[in-house]
């Protein structure tokens, strides 16, 4: 690893709290492909943001708040808690394989340096330009990387833009990735598709897409089976 | 003019008492208790109607009302350790029972709320702003009013203290999920 480039937790705080621009995003991006033990300590740092995010859904009610107005907060909970156990769970059982520094790169779920072949799962769920292509570059540089890579981009919310023909950019770009790898697999949120459609829009996936029940059962099911989870 | 005035501050301060959930919120993730978080939340909706003239930009209103919030809760704080300063305050331990003292704590969303609300107190208010609310680091160091170079130690802490504290609740889950 290049000791000049600054790693700290600060600086990967700052990453997963999207405080950092454009340039210094895509040098951690790119770097993560190749160092394992730093996406691993991304992933560990996420999953805590995503644990304290969501702990304080349905709140208990102090004396002057009996009419239930955070009753609204209580439906996604349910849902997002278990996507965050999922996740933790996947992030603990990297961790207690992590005792020593050596082991940690081959620990790191299935890491790309070890006998298992490199499994990551890109979680998209913006439609910035700039994220949908930090989406495709790092799926592309994981394949690169190692030739038994499997790598899927699996996208919700407004995500959903990058598989939709009447929104993405990226058709074109999408058809070449998914012909020159057969390893890599595109994933549409059900959900976000129908709320898609609720709102009157178009949904039309190309035809490289696949549709999962949800995003968040696919990502919980992706990090029980040890896949390394990313959300870009 | 005057008119126009007084439309925006009537605006205003109807957004002043929507955010009150938000409020509470904020505060009962800094106290853990509702009661004292609901005294806090009207204590804080008071202050910041009674001065709403003193913002002088409406987009800063939540940093604004989180800074009120944040010295309500110093307030009530410093009455029961009254020789403390602002400094001292920030890494005052919890006044709250750490996670393993509290029975409801297999439930994966008390351990947390327990586990945040047991973080030093600035470290805690950082964590909360940030993950909760989506403030930036900008609008923390704000509503606090600390450099940015503050809020990124603090937030580093507690996420390092937080894994600590969370991690052998989840190893407890993985096993029962095993079973």
């Amino acid at each position: 690893m290049n000791d000049e480039r600054d790693f700290s937790d600060e600086r990967l705080n700052a990453f997963i709290d999207n405080e950092l621009g454009a340039r210094e995003r895509e040098e951690i991006l790119v770097a993560i492909a190749e160092d394992a033990e730093l996406g691993q300590r991304l992933c560990a740092l996420r999953s805590t943001k995503e644990l304290v995010r969501h702990a304080y859904g349905h709140l208990p009610s102090g004396h002057r708040n009996r009419d239930g107005r955070f009753s609204f907060w209580g439906g996604a909970l349910a849902a997002s808690l278990a996507l965050v156990v999922g996740v933790l769970i996947g992030w603990q059982g990297h961790h207690v394989a992590m005792k020593s520094p050596h082991d940690s790169v081959l620990a790191w779920a299935g890491g790309m340096f070890s006998p298992q072949p490199t499994r990551v799962l890109l979680h998209l769920d913006s439609a910035l330009p700039e994220r949908m292509e930090e989406t495709l570059d790092l799926a592309e540089a994981y394949l690169a990387k190692a030739s038994r890579a499997r790598v899927e981009i699996v996208v919700n919310n407004s995500g959903l833009d990058l598989l939709r023909e009447e929104a993405t950019p990226h058709a074109a770009r999408i058809a070449a990735l998914a012909s020159r790898h057969e390893m890599l697999a595109f994933v549409a949120c059900g959900n976000a598709i129908a709320r898609y459609r609720n709102a009157g829009l178009d949904v039309t996936l190309v035809p490289e897409a696949q549709i999962a029940g949800t995003a968040v059962e696919h990502v919980v099911d992706r990090v029980r089976q040890g896949w390394t989870y990313l959300k870009i | 003019m005057k008119l126009l005035q007084s439309r925006a501050q009537r605006e205003l301060r109807e957004k002043v008492v929507a955010s009150r959930a938000r409020l509470y919120r904020m505060a009962f993730a800094w106290c853990r208790d509702p009661v004292l978080a609901d005294d806090l939340a009207q204590e804080a909706l008071a202050h910041g109607l009674a001065r709403i003239e003193q913002l002088r930009e409406a987009e800063r209103l939540m940093s604004w009302l989180f800074a009120i919030l944040n010295r309500c809760w110093i307030d009530h704080l410093r009455g029961r350790r009254d020789d403390l300063d602002d400094e001292m305050l920030a890494e005052l331990p919890s006044p709250l029972p750490g996670p393993d003292s509290h029975a409801e704590m297999q439930e994966t969303v008390s351990r947390v709320r327990a586990a945040v609300a047991a973080l030093p107190v600035g470290q805690c208010q950082v964590v909360t702003l940030v993950d909760l609310e989506g403030c930036t680091y900008a609008e923390v160091a704000d509503a606090l009013a600390i450099p940015i170079g503050t809020v990124m130690s603090r937030l580093c802490r507690a996420r390092t203290a937080l894994r600590g504290l969370l991690e052998p609740a989840t190893a407890q889950t993985r096993l029962r999920s095993v079973k």
